[in-house]
């Protein structure tokens, strides 16, 4: 087993940073229309910090503010970091779809976006990760390399 | 506004159908597992699917278990033994399958259980133990 430290802490944050980004583009894009490019840049944020987690723009925001000034305390768990990525891409590859339904289909956009913030949500609250499960799945099947 | 609100449905919909899925799906794997699996066991026990790569199992599931007292819990790899999740159609991790002392599945939970909703299908996989004896 591969098991390394993650400081749950870091994916907390980042899960609060996707409902709070999608909750403001949502609501406020009903009376400032603009806001809506939140969406597509939540995507970006979620898929460069897939694959240069020193570009993860909440993580980091943890890592270099919150954690030093002892706003939020670290939370270190024995975890493999690769299902937590994954699901971090899973957001951003939803996203980045949401983002090109956004303009011709606004609804579609939107729903999408929403969805990423309940699946976010759910994580942060209940502790259940479905990007996990899917990445578990994948590796049960031996799609990719997950859990031995 | 009113796009805000065709989105909420849309999304509102997809959860609710994703709830009902998750409700039919342990319906479904009670019924396919009902008679099979293990020995008679003195008393209900509770089949615990995990991984490696779990970790809700080890932050959450894990200390909700132990919560539970002098419970036999048969902790099972999922990952290699997929026959066996295969059967209880394990899809998530973790999942924990009560079990009657006969060796019935009686409650399939997909995801992190609490100790309280495992209590309350223990209790209920007793009590039908005592009616099933007193009968």
């Amino acid at each position: 087993m591969s098991s390394q430290v993650v400081d749950h802490s870091a994916l907390k944050v980042n899960q609060t940073g996707i409902v709070v980004t999608v909750l403001v583009a949502f609501i406020g894009s009903a009376f400032y229309k603009p806001l809506l490019v939140l969406i597509p840049l939540l995507a970006i944020v979620l898929l460069v910090g897939t694959f240069a987690p020193q570009l993860a723009l909440f993580k980091q925001f943890y890592f270099k503010v919150l954690k030093p000034r002892g706003i939020v305390k670290p939370r270190p768990v024995q975890d493999r970091p690769e299902p937590h990525n994954f699901a971090q891409g899973l957001g951003g590859v939803f996203l980045a779809v949401a983002s090109v339904f956004l303009l011709p289909l606004p609804v579609v956009g939107l729903a999408l976006a929403l969805l990423v913030a309940v699946l976010a949500f759910v994580n942060l609250a209940f502790g259940y990760c479905l990007g996990c499960q899917i990445y578990f799945q994948l590796g049960k099947r031996g799609l990719i390399r997950a859990s031995s | 506004m009113s796009t805000q609100l065709w989105a909420l449905a849309v999304a509102g919909t997809v959860v609710l159908a994703a709830a009902c899925l998750e409700a039919l799906r342990s319906r479904r794997a009670r019924r396919l597992t009902v008679g099979a699996v293990a020995a008679p066991a003195s008393d209900p026990y509770i089949l615990y699917f995990t991984g490696d790569g779990c970790t809700v199992c080890r932050t959450h599931q894990e200390p909700a278990l132990a919560k539970l007292g002098a419970v036999r819990i048969d902790k099972v790899d999922a990952i290699s033994d997929r026959t066996l999740a295969d059967r209880f159609n394990v899809y998530t991790l973790p999942t924990t399958v009560v079990m009657s002392a006969a060796g019935q599945a009686l409650h399939v939970n997909y995801g992190y259980a609490t100790a309280p909703k495992l209590e309350r299908q223990l209790a209920e996989a007793r009590g039908a133990r005592m009616q099933a004896a007193t009968a």
